[in-house]
Protein backbone atom coordinates (compact mmCIF):
# COMPACT_ATOMS: atom_id res chain seq x y z
CA UNK A 1 0.00 0.00 0.00
CA UNK A 2 1.65 3.29 -1.05
CA UNK A 3 -0.16 6.83 -0.41
CA UNK A 4 -2.09 7.93 -3.81
CA UNK A 5 -0.49 11.10 -5.31
CA UNK A 6 -2.14 14.24 -4.99
CA UNK A 7 -2.34 17.20 -7.50
CA UNK A 8 0.18 20.09 -7.08
CA UNK A 9 0.10 22.48 -4.77
CA UNK A 10 -2.75 20.57 -3.56
CA UNK A 11 -1.97 21.84 -0.15
CA UNK A 12 -1.25 25.52 -0.37
CA UNK A 13 -4.36 25.77 -2.63
CA UNK A 14 -6.15 23.76 -0.18
CA UNK A 15 -5.13 26.04 2.76
CA UNK A 16 -6.01 29.04 0.55
CA UNK A 17 -9.42 27.39 0.05
CA UNK A 18 -10.03 26.68 3.26
CA UNK A 19 -8.82 29.86 5.29
CA UNK A 20 -11.59 31.70 2.49
CA UNK A 21 -14.26 29.59 3.08
CA UNK A 22 -14.17 29.62 6.99
CA UNK A 23 -13.21 33.03 7.35
CA UNK A 24 -16.23 34.25 5.53
CA UNK A 25 -18.65 32.59 7.60
CA UNK A 26 -16.61 33.56 11.04
CA UNK A 27 -15.66 36.60 9.88
CA UNK A 28 -12.05 38.01 9.03
CA UNK A 29 -11.62 39.36 12.48
CA UNK A 30 -11.00 35.59 13.38
CA UNK A 31 -8.44 35.01 10.36
CA UNK A 32 -5.51 34.07 13.10
CA UNK A 33 -8.28 31.71 14.41
CA UNK A 34 -8.96 29.91 11.37
CA UNK A 35 -5.67 29.69 9.87
CA UNK A 36 -4.52 27.93 13.07
CA UNK A 37 -7.13 25.50 12.36
CA UNK A 38 -6.33 25.01 8.61
CA UNK A 39 -2.73 24.34 9.67
CA UNK A 40 -3.81 21.62 12.34
CA UNK A 41 -6.11 20.51 9.99
CA UNK A 42 -3.50 20.21 7.13
CA UNK A 43 -1.19 18.52 9.83
CA UNK A 44 -3.96 15.92 10.73
CA UNK A 45 -4.58 15.18 7.16
CA UNK A 46 -1.03 14.53 6.55
CA UNK A 47 -0.63 11.73 9.79
CA UNK A 48 -3.67 10.29 8.87
CA UNK A 49 -3.60 9.86 4.68
CA UNK A 50 -0.23 8.63 4.66
CA UNK A 51 -1.41 5.79 7.15
CA UNK A 52 -5.14 4.97 5.80
CA UNK A 53 -4.93 6.16 2.27
CA UNK A 54 -7.38 9.53 0.67
CA UNK A 55 -10.69 9.58 1.97
CA UNK A 56 -13.34 10.11 -0.51
CA UNK A 57 -13.54 13.67 -0.49
CA UNK A 58 -9.99 15.42 0.55
CA UNK A 59 -11.24 18.68 0.34
CA UNK A 60 -14.39 17.87 2.29
CA UNK A 61 -12.42 15.86 4.99
CA UNK A 62 -10.31 18.56 5.55
CA UNK A 63 -13.14 21.52 5.72
CA UNK A 64 -14.74 19.68 8.42
CA UNK A 65 -11.58 18.67 10.38
CA UNK A 66 -10.53 22.26 9.94
CA UNK A 67 -14.63 23.42 11.03
CA UNK A 68 -14.82 20.99 14.03
CA UNK A 69 -11.41 22.30 15.17
CA UNK A 70 -12.34 26.41 15.07
CA UNK A 71 -15.56 25.53 16.70
CA UNK A 72 -14.15 23.77 19.69
CA UNK A 73 -11.61 26.59 19.90
CA UNK A 74 -14.40 29.48 19.40
CA UNK A 75 -16.59 27.75 22.19
CA UNK A 76 -13.91 27.79 24.69
CA UNK A 77 -13.18 31.17 23.86
CA UNK A 78 -16.73 32.29 24.29
CA UNK A 79 -16.89 30.33 27.64
CA UNK A 80 -13.74 32.65 28.86
CA UNK A 81 -15.45 35.42 27.72
CA UNK A 82 -18.50 34.78 29.96
CA UNK A 83 -16.25 33.82 33.04
CA UNK A 84 -14.35 37.06 32.20
CA UNK A 85 -17.76 38.57 32.01
CA UNK A 86 -17.41 39.72 28.30
CA UNK A 87 -19.94 40.03 26.07
CA UNK A 88 -18.50 37.90 23.31
CA UNK A 89 -22.11 37.57 21.19
CA UNK A 90 -19.97 37.38 17.98
CA UNK A 91 -19.07 34.17 19.06
CA UNK A 92 -22.76 32.80 18.57
CA UNK A 93 -24.18 31.67 15.60
CA UNK A 94 -21.13 29.38 14.93
CA UNK A 95 -20.61 27.66 11.78
CA UNK A 96 -22.41 24.55 12.04
CA UNK A 97 -25.55 26.52 11.84
CA UNK A 98 -24.44 26.79 8.21
CA UNK A 99 -25.62 24.28 5.50
CA UNK A 100 -23.02 21.89 4.46
CA UNK A 101 -20.23 23.66 2.13
CA UNK A 102 -19.22 22.85 -1.17
CA UNK A 103 -22.18 23.62 -2.98
CA UNK A 104 -20.66 24.25 -6.92
CA UNK A 105 -19.01 27.56 -7.27
CA UNK A 106 -18.93 28.44 -3.86
CA UNK A 107 -15.02 27.63 -3.68
CA UNK A 108 -14.13 30.37 -6.02
CA UNK A 109 -16.65 33.27 -4.63
CA UNK A 110 -14.76 32.88 -1.32
CA UNK A 111 -11.61 32.95 -3.01
CA UNK A 112 -12.28 36.29 -4.57
CA UNK A 113 -13.83 37.74 -1.93
CA UNK A 114 -10.98 37.05 0.03
CA UNK A 115 -9.03 38.73 -2.35
CA UNK A 116 -10.96 41.38 -2.44
CA UNK A 117 -10.47 41.91 2.00
CA UNK A 118 -7.05 41.85 1.12
CA UNK A 119 -7.21 44.65 -1.29
CA UNK A 120 -8.65 46.96 1.70
CA UNK A 121 -7.75 50.52 1.22
CA UNK A 122 -6.51 51.41 4.70
CA UNK A 123 -3.48 48.97 3.95
CA UNK A 124 -0.11 49.68 2.11
CA UNK A 125 0.00 47.65 -1.28
CA UNK A 126 3.05 45.55 0.40
CA UNK A 127 1.05 44.79 3.15
CA UNK A 128 -2.23 43.65 1.21
CA UNK A 129 0.26 41.11 -1.11
CA UNK A 130 1.88 39.51 1.72
CA UNK A 131 -1.46 39.23 3.35
CA UNK A 132 -2.91 37.74 0.15
CA UNK A 133 0.24 35.73 -0.03
CA UNK A 134 -0.53 34.06 3.27
CA UNK A 135 -3.99 33.68 3.00
CA UNK A 136 -4.94 32.41 -0.80
CA UNK A 137 -1.51 31.20 -1.59
CA UNK A 138 -0.47 29.34 1.60
CA UNK A 139 2.99 30.35 1.56
CA UNK A 140 4.30 30.35 5.17
CA UNK A 141 6.51 33.57 6.54
CA UNK A 142 9.88 32.05 5.79
CA UNK A 143 8.51 31.47 2.00
CA UNK A 144 7.05 35.13 1.39
CA UNK A 145 10.69 36.75 2.34
CA UNK A 146 12.21 34.44 0.16
CA UNK A 147 10.12 35.35 -3.13
CA UNK A 148 9.79 38.98 -2.13
CA UNK A 149 13.58 39.52 -1.12
CA UNK A 150 12.50 40.38 2.38
CA UNK A 151 13.28 39.39 5.70
CA UNK A 152 11.20 37.30 7.67
CA UNK A 153 10.46 40.22 10.35
CA UNK A 154 9.22 42.48 7.53
CA UNK A 155 7.12 40.15 6.37
CA UNK A 156 6.07 39.37 9.91
CA UNK A 157 5.47 43.25 10.36
CA UNK A 158 3.07 43.68 7.15
CA UNK A 159 1.11 40.79 8.30
CA UNK A 160 0.91 42.44 11.68
CA UNK A 161 -0.38 45.36 10.46
CA UNK A 162 -2.91 43.44 7.85
CA UNK A 163 -4.38 41.21 10.96
CA UNK A 164 -5.06 44.26 13.17
CA UNK A 165 -6.56 46.08 10.33
CA UNK A 166 -9.12 43.30 9.57
CA UNK A 167 -9.66 42.99 13.83
CA UNK A 168 -10.42 46.13 14.13
CA UNK A 169 -12.17 47.06 10.69
CA UNK A 170 -13.92 43.68 10.35
CA UNK A 171 -15.30 44.38 6.48
CA UNK A 172 -18.60 42.79 5.86
CA UNK A 173 -18.17 42.26 2.58
CA UNK A 174 -21.24 40.47 2.44
CA UNK A 175 -22.87 43.60 1.93
CA UNK A 176 -20.87 44.72 -0.50
CA UNK A 177 -22.75 46.46 -3.44
CA UNK A 178 -21.67 45.79 -6.85
CA UNK A 179 -20.62 49.08 -7.03
CA UNK A 180 -18.48 48.89 -4.22
CA UNK A 181 -17.10 45.87 -5.38
CA UNK A 182 -16.04 47.81 -8.32
CA UNK A 183 -14.35 50.36 -6.60
CA UNK A 184 -11.95 47.90 -5.05
CA UNK A 185 -11.43 45.92 -8.57
CA UNK A 186 -8.11 48.02 -9.60
CA UNK A 187 -6.32 47.50 -6.35
CA UNK A 188 -6.94 44.06 -7.05
CA UNK A 189 -5.42 44.50 -10.42
CA UNK A 190 -2.69 45.83 -8.88
CA UNK A 191 -2.07 43.35 -6.66
CA UNK A 192 -2.31 40.49 -8.96
CA UNK A 193 0.05 42.49 -11.32
CA UNK A 194 2.44 42.97 -8.89
CA UNK A 195 2.81 39.58 -7.60
CA UNK A 196 3.18 38.29 -11.57
CA UNK A 197 6.01 40.62 -11.79
CA UNK A 198 7.68 39.82 -8.51
CA UNK A 199 7.74 36.02 -9.79
CA UNK A 200 8.54 37.62 -13.25
CA UNK A 201 10.73 40.22 -13.37
CA UNK A 202 12.50 38.75 -10.23
CA UNK A 203 16.04 37.72 -10.27
CA UNK A 204 15.99 34.74 -8.02
CA UNK A 205 18.40 32.17 -9.43
CA UNK A 206 15.86 29.37 -9.25
CA UNK A 207 13.12 29.82 -11.96
CA UNK A 208 10.98 27.42 -10.13
CA UNK A 209 10.34 29.53 -7.50
CA UNK A 210 9.74 32.62 -9.70
CA UNK A 211 7.13 30.85 -12.03
CA UNK A 212 5.61 29.72 -9.16
CA UNK A 213 4.14 33.74 -7.66
CA UNK A 214 3.53 34.25 -12.07
CA UNK A 215 1.30 31.01 -11.78
CA UNK A 216 -0.32 31.97 -8.65
CA UNK A 217 -1.25 35.53 -9.74
CA UNK A 218 -2.63 34.09 -13.41
CA UNK A 219 -4.33 31.36 -11.28
CA UNK A 220 -6.28 34.27 -9.26
CA UNK A 221 -6.52 36.54 -12.35
CA UNK A 222 -8.24 33.48 -14.18
CA UNK A 223 -11.10 33.05 -11.52
CA UNK A 224 -11.30 36.72 -11.22
CA UNK A 225 -12.26 36.99 -14.85
CA UNK A 226 -14.68 34.15 -14.76
CA UNK A 227 -16.63 36.31 -11.97
CA UNK A 228 -19.21 39.20 -13.04
CA UNK A 229 -17.67 41.29 -10.27
CA UNK A 230 -13.82 41.00 -12.07
CA UNK A 231 -15.39 40.91 -15.22
CA UNK A 232 -13.90 44.43 -16.93
CA UNK A 233 -11.68 44.82 -19.95
CA UNK A 234 -8.74 45.54 -17.24
CA UNK A 235 -8.91 41.95 -16.35
CA UNK A 236 -8.98 40.79 -19.26
CA UNK A 237 -5.92 43.02 -20.49
CA UNK A 238 -3.72 41.68 -17.64
CA UNK A 239 -4.51 37.96 -17.88
CA UNK A 240 -3.35 38.66 -21.57
CA UNK A 241 -0.21 40.61 -21.14
CA UNK A 242 0.63 37.61 -17.43
CA UNK A 243 0.22 35.21 -20.73
CA UNK A 244 2.05 37.17 -23.30
CA UNK A 245 4.88 37.44 -20.62
CA UNK A 246 4.82 33.57 -19.23
CA UNK A 247 4.96 32.00 -22.88
CA UNK A 248 8.49 32.74 -23.18
CA UNK A 249 9.76 32.58 -19.63
CA UNK A 250 11.69 29.87 -20.02
CA UNK A 251 13.61 31.20 -22.90
CA UNK A 252 14.58 33.99 -20.89
CA UNK A 253 17.57 31.78 -19.43
CA UNK A 254 20.12 29.24 -20.49
CA UNK A 255 21.40 26.46 -18.92
CA UNK A 256 22.92 27.81 -16.20
CA UNK A 257 20.93 30.19 -15.17
CA UNK A 258 22.61 32.96 -17.55
CA UNK A 259 19.86 35.48 -18.64
CA UNK A 260 19.35 35.81 -22.32
CA UNK A 261 18.23 38.83 -24.17
CA UNK A 262 15.36 39.27 -26.09
CA UNK A 263 17.00 39.55 -29.52
CA UNK A 264 19.06 36.23 -28.68
CA UNK A 265 16.39 34.56 -27.27
CA UNK A 266 15.55 31.31 -29.31
CA UNK A 267 11.92 32.02 -30.60
CA UNK A 268 11.00 28.39 -31.24
CA UNK A 269 10.87 27.95 -27.34
CA UNK A 270 8.43 30.05 -26.78
CA UNK A 271 5.01 28.71 -25.94
CA UNK A 272 2.73 29.16 -28.92
CA UNK A 273 -0.56 27.55 -27.32
CA UNK A 274 -0.24 30.25 -24.45
CA UNK A 275 0.64 32.90 -26.90
CA UNK A 276 -2.64 32.54 -28.60
CA UNK A 277 -4.28 31.83 -24.94
CA UNK A 278 -2.85 35.58 -24.62
CA UNK A 279 -4.17 36.96 -27.84
CA UNK A 280 -7.30 36.29 -27.25
CA UNK A 281 -7.30 37.60 -23.62
CA UNK A 282 -5.94 40.30 -25.38
CA UNK A 283 -8.98 40.45 -28.30
CA UNK A 284 -11.61 40.08 -25.09
CA UNK A 285 -10.11 43.13 -23.31
CA UNK A 286 -10.63 45.57 -26.57
CA UNK A 287 -14.21 45.50 -26.02
CA UNK A 288 -15.31 48.54 -24.20
CA UNK A 289 -14.21 51.66 -24.40
CA UNK A 290 -11.85 51.38 -21.60
CA UNK A 291 -7.76 51.59 -22.32
CA UNK A 292 -5.77 50.47 -19.84
CA UNK A 293 -1.60 50.64 -18.53
CA UNK A 294 -2.76 46.46 -18.92
CA UNK A 295 -3.63 47.06 -22.61
CA UNK A 296 -0.65 48.99 -23.01
CA UNK A 297 1.63 46.15 -21.82
CA UNK A 298 0.20 43.52 -23.35
CA UNK A 299 -0.01 45.25 -26.45
CA UNK A 300 3.37 45.45 -26.58
CA UNK A 301 4.21 42.18 -25.79
CA UNK A 302 1.70 40.90 -27.90
CA UNK A 303 3.74 42.67 -30.52
CA UNK A 304 7.03 40.96 -29.28
CA UNK A 305 5.51 37.57 -29.34
CA UNK A 306 4.07 37.95 -33.21
CA UNK A 307 7.51 39.09 -34.60
CA UNK A 308 9.13 36.41 -36.76
CA UNK A 309 12.41 37.88 -35.40
CA UNK A 310 13.88 40.54 -33.12
CA UNK A 311 14.70 42.42 -36.56
CA UNK A 312 11.60 42.28 -38.07
CA UNK A 313 9.25 43.33 -34.65
CA UNK A 314 7.05 45.82 -35.49
CA UNK A 315 9.20 49.01 -34.27
CA UNK A 316 6.54 51.66 -34.15
CA UNK A 317 3.99 49.61 -32.96
CA UNK A 318 5.96 49.34 -29.81
CA UNK A 319 7.01 52.68 -29.71
CA UNK A 320 3.21 53.38 -29.86
CA UNK A 321 2.29 51.33 -27.26
CA UNK A 322 5.41 52.82 -24.62
CA UNK A 323 3.62 56.53 -25.64
CA UNK A 324 0.61 55.28 -24.61
CA UNK A 325 1.44 53.26 -21.50
CA UNK A 326 3.22 56.98 -20.68
CA UNK A 327 0.25 59.14 -20.99
CA UNK A 328 -2.28 56.17 -18.72
CA UNK A 329 0.41 55.69 -16.38
CA UNK A 330 3.44 58.01 -16.40
CA UNK A 331 6.70 56.83 -15.38
CA UNK A 332 10.62 57.72 -16.62
CA UNK A 333 10.77 53.81 -17.10
CA UNK A 334 8.17 53.73 -19.73
CA UNK A 335 9.53 56.68 -21.27
CA UNK A 336 13.25 54.91 -21.22
CA UNK A 337 11.80 51.90 -23.03
CA UNK A 338 10.31 53.95 -25.36
CA UNK A 339 13.87 54.98 -26.18
CA UNK A 340 14.97 51.96 -26.44
CA UNK A 341 12.26 50.64 -28.81
CA UNK A 342 12.87 54.11 -30.89
CA UNK A 343 16.27 53.18 -31.44
CA UNK A 344 15.26 49.84 -32.78
CA UNK A 345 12.88 51.53 -35.14
CA UNK A 346 14.88 54.75 -36.21
CA UNK A 347 18.26 53.91 -34.77
CA UNK A 348 20.65 54.49 -31.60
CA UNK A 349 20.82 58.35 -32.32
CA UNK A 350 17.09 58.95 -32.23
CA UNK A 351 16.90 57.01 -29.23
CA UNK A 352 19.18 59.10 -27.68
CA UNK A 353 17.67 62.37 -29.05
CA UNK A 354 14.46 60.99 -27.17
CA UNK A 355 16.22 61.33 -23.81
CA UNK A 356 18.37 64.60 -24.19
CA UNK A 357 17.58 66.98 -21.70
CA UNK A 358 15.36 64.58 -19.40
CA UNK A 359 16.19 64.78 -15.99
CA UNK A 360 15.54 61.12 -15.18
CA UNK A 361 14.16 60.61 -10.90
CA UNK A 362 16.79 60.40 -8.79
CA UNK A 363 15.85 56.22 -8.32
CA UNK A 364 15.80 55.65 -11.87
CA UNK A 365 19.00 57.35 -12.23
CA UNK A 366 20.95 55.39 -9.99
CA UNK A 367 19.79 52.76 -11.40
CA UNK A 368 21.58 49.47 -13.85
CA UNK A 369 18.74 50.12 -16.08
CA UNK A 370 19.06 53.94 -16.96
CA UNK A 371 22.67 53.28 -17.00
CA UNK A 372 22.90 50.50 -19.53
CA UNK A 373 20.31 51.35 -22.03
CA UNK A 374 22.11 55.14 -21.78
CA UNK A 375 25.68 52.96 -22.61
CA UNK A 376 24.25 51.08 -25.09
CA UNK A 377 22.82 53.46 -27.20
CA UNK A 378 26.04 55.97 -26.67
CA UNK A 379 27.78 52.61 -27.94
CA UNK A 380 25.95 51.95 -30.95
CA UNK A 381 26.24 55.92 -31.78
CA UNK A 382 30.19 55.38 -31.50
CA UNK A 383 30.52 57.50 -28.35
CA UNK A 384 32.75 55.41 -26.74
CA UNK A 385 33.81 57.61 -23.99
CA UNK A 386 30.48 58.06 -22.89
CA UNK A 387 29.27 54.68 -23.39
CA UNK A 388 32.11 53.55 -21.22
CA UNK A 389 31.18 55.75 -18.12
CA UNK A 390 27.75 54.66 -18.18
CA UNK A 391 28.94 50.99 -18.64
CA UNK A 392 30.73 51.10 -14.89
CA UNK A 393 27.62 52.60 -13.82
CA UNK A 394 25.67 49.91 -14.95
CA UNK A 395 27.72 47.02 -14.14
CA UNK A 396 28.44 48.15 -10.19
CA UNK A 397 24.97 48.92 -9.58
CA UNK A 398 23.85 45.36 -11.12
CA UNK A 399 21.23 43.65 -8.59
CA UNK A 400 22.92 40.03 -9.21
CA UNK A 401 25.42 38.44 -10.71
CA UNK A 402 23.35 37.19 -13.57
CA UNK A 403 22.39 40.73 -14.67
CA UNK A 404 26.45 41.78 -14.81
CA UNK A 405 27.40 38.91 -16.56
CA UNK A 406 24.64 40.07 -19.34
CA UNK A 407 25.68 43.58 -18.80
CA UNK A 408 29.29 42.68 -19.25
CA UNK A 409 28.64 40.55 -22.29
CA UNK A 410 26.54 43.16 -23.98
CA UNK A 411 28.43 46.30 -23.11
CA UNK A 412 31.48 45.18 -24.94
CA UNK A 413 33.06 48.64 -26.49
CA UNK A 414 35.02 48.19 -29.29
CA UNK A 415 39.06 49.63 -29.09
CA UNK B 1 9.65 -13.52 7.37
CA UNK B 2 9.92 -12.27 11.10
CA UNK B 3 8.06 -9.39 12.16
CA UNK B 4 9.37 -6.72 14.38
CA UNK B 5 7.59 -3.90 16.69
CA UNK B 6 8.20 -0.17 15.57
CA UNK B 7 7.69 2.12 18.19
CA UNK B 8 8.11 6.15 17.90
CA UNK B 9 10.17 7.27 21.06
CA UNK B 10 9.59 10.81 21.65
CA UNK B 11 13.39 12.04 22.43
CA UNK B 12 12.01 16.10 23.37
CA UNK B 13 13.18 17.50 26.64
CA UNK B 14 12.02 20.56 28.54
CA UNK B 15 14.67 22.67 26.41
CA UNK B 16 14.49 21.08 23.16
CA UNK B 17 13.99 23.77 20.74
CA UNK B 18 10.11 24.27 19.37
CA UNK B 19 9.88 22.63 16.08
CA UNK B 20 8.91 25.18 13.70
CA UNK B 21 5.04 24.02 11.92
CA UNK B 22 5.75 22.89 8.55
CA UNK B 23 4.15 25.09 5.68
CA UNK B 24 1.47 23.89 3.16
CA UNK B 25 4.07 23.36 0.29
CA UNK B 26 6.43 21.23 2.89
CA UNK B 27 3.55 19.37 3.72
CA UNK B 28 2.98 18.57 0.53
CA UNK B 29 6.69 17.93 0.01
CA UNK B 30 6.91 15.27 3.43
CA UNK B 31 3.54 13.63 1.85
CA UNK B 32 5.40 12.60 -1.46
CA UNK B 33 8.14 11.68 0.72
CA UNK B 34 6.13 9.05 2.58
CA UNK B 35 4.75 8.11 -0.51
CA UNK B 36 8.03 7.23 -1.70
CA UNK B 37 9.41 5.71 1.11
CA UNK B 38 5.88 3.16 1.07
CA UNK B 39 6.63 2.40 -2.04
CA UNK B 40 9.86 1.74 -1.67
CA UNK B 41 9.75 -0.75 1.30
CA UNK B 42 6.10 -2.10 0.19
CA UNK B 43 6.41 -5.71 1.35
CA UNK B 44 8.07 -5.17 4.56
CA UNK B 45 5.25 -2.93 5.74
CA UNK B 46 3.02 -5.00 7.42
CA UNK B 47 0.98 -2.82 9.25
CA UNK B 48 1.05 0.50 9.36
CA UNK B 49 -0.03 1.38 12.71
CA UNK B 50 -0.72 4.84 14.14
CA UNK B 51 -0.50 7.54 16.59
CA UNK B 52 -1.00 6.11 20.33
CA UNK B 53 -3.82 7.78 22.39
CA UNK B 54 -4.82 7.71 26.15
CA UNK B 55 -4.04 4.73 28.07
CA UNK B 56 -4.20 3.03 31.53
CA UNK B 57 -2.07 0.55 33.35
CA UNK B 58 -3.96 -2.10 34.46
CA UNK B 59 -2.41 -4.65 37.45
CA UNK B 60 -3.55 -6.70 40.59
CA UNK B 61 -2.41 -3.91 42.76
CA UNK B 62 -5.18 -1.16 43.55
CA UNK B 63 -4.53 1.49 41.70
CA UNK B 64 -1.73 4.02 43.31
CA UNK B 65 -2.03 8.06 43.32
CA UNK B 66 -0.61 9.54 40.17
CA UNK B 67 1.32 11.28 38.85
CA UNK B 68 1.32 8.66 35.82
CA UNK B 69 3.28 9.50 32.57
CA UNK B 70 1.34 8.71 29.88
CA UNK B 71 2.54 6.58 27.40
CA UNK B 72 1.55 8.44 24.44
CA UNK B 73 4.52 10.97 26.02
CA UNK B 74 6.84 8.69 25.74
CA UNK B 75 5.92 6.16 22.60
CA UNK B 76 4.19 8.35 19.95
CA UNK B 77 2.94 5.23 17.51
CA UNK B 78 3.92 2.04 16.25
CA UNK B 79 3.86 0.25 12.96
CA UNK B 80 5.07 -3.23 12.07
CA UNK B 81 7.03 -4.05 9.55
CA UNK B 82 8.46 -7.94 8.23
CA UNK B 83 12.31 -7.99 7.66
CA UNK B 84 15.17 -11.07 7.03
CA UNK B 85 16.45 -9.86 10.05
CA UNK B 86 16.79 -6.68 12.13
CA UNK B 87 19.04 -4.92 10.13
CA UNK B 88 17.18 -4.63 7.52
CA UNK B 89 13.97 -4.03 9.67
CA UNK B 90 16.05 -1.15 11.12
CA UNK B 91 16.97 0.28 7.05
CA UNK B 92 13.23 0.04 6.96
CA UNK B 93 12.19 2.29 9.85
CA UNK B 94 15.25 4.60 9.20
CA UNK B 95 13.90 5.43 5.93
CA UNK B 96 10.40 6.55 7.61
CA UNK B 97 10.42 10.65 6.80
CA UNK B 98 10.05 11.91 9.91
CA UNK B 99 10.68 9.32 12.43
CA UNK B 100 14.46 9.41 12.94
CA UNK B 101 15.38 12.92 13.91
CA UNK B 102 16.47 15.79 16.59
CA UNK B 103 13.47 15.03 18.77
CA UNK B 104 12.39 11.81 17.72
CA UNK B 105 13.80 7.95 17.71
CA UNK B 106 12.19 4.33 16.74
CA UNK B 107 12.92 1.53 18.69
CA UNK B 108 12.68 -1.73 16.69
CA UNK B 109 12.16 -5.11 18.48
CA UNK B 110 11.89 -8.54 17.04
CA UNK B 111 8.36 -10.14 17.60
CA UNK B 112 9.04 -13.46 18.41
CA UNK B 113 6.31 -15.77 17.20
CA UNK B 114 5.58 -19.31 17.88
Amino acid sequence: MSAPRLVEHFFRHEYGRLVATLSRRLGVQHLEAVEDAVQAALMTALESWTVAGLPDNPSAWLFRVARNALVGELRQRTRRGRILGETRSEYMGAPEDAPEPFLAGEMPDDLLRMLFVCCDEGLPPESQLVLALKTLCGFDVREIALRLFSTEANVYKRLERARNRLREVPPSIDELTFEQYSSRLPAVHKILYLLFTEGYLSSHAETAIRQELSDEAIRLASILAEHPVGKAPETSALLALMHLHAARITARQDASGGLILLEEQDRALWDQERIQLGLSWLADSARGDVFSRYHAEAGIAAEHCLAPSFAETRWEKVVECYALLEQVAPSALHKLNRAVAVAQWQGPAAGLALLEGFEPPSWLAGSYQWAAVLADLHRRCGHDHAARRYRDVAVKSAPTQAVRELLERRLQIGT
Amino acid sequence: MPKYLCMQRNLRTANSPKGEKPSPAQMQEMYAQFGAWQAKFKTNLVDMGGKLGQGRLVTSQPAADGPFVEVKELVGGYMIVSADNLDEAIEVARGCPGLVGPSSGVEVIEIHTP
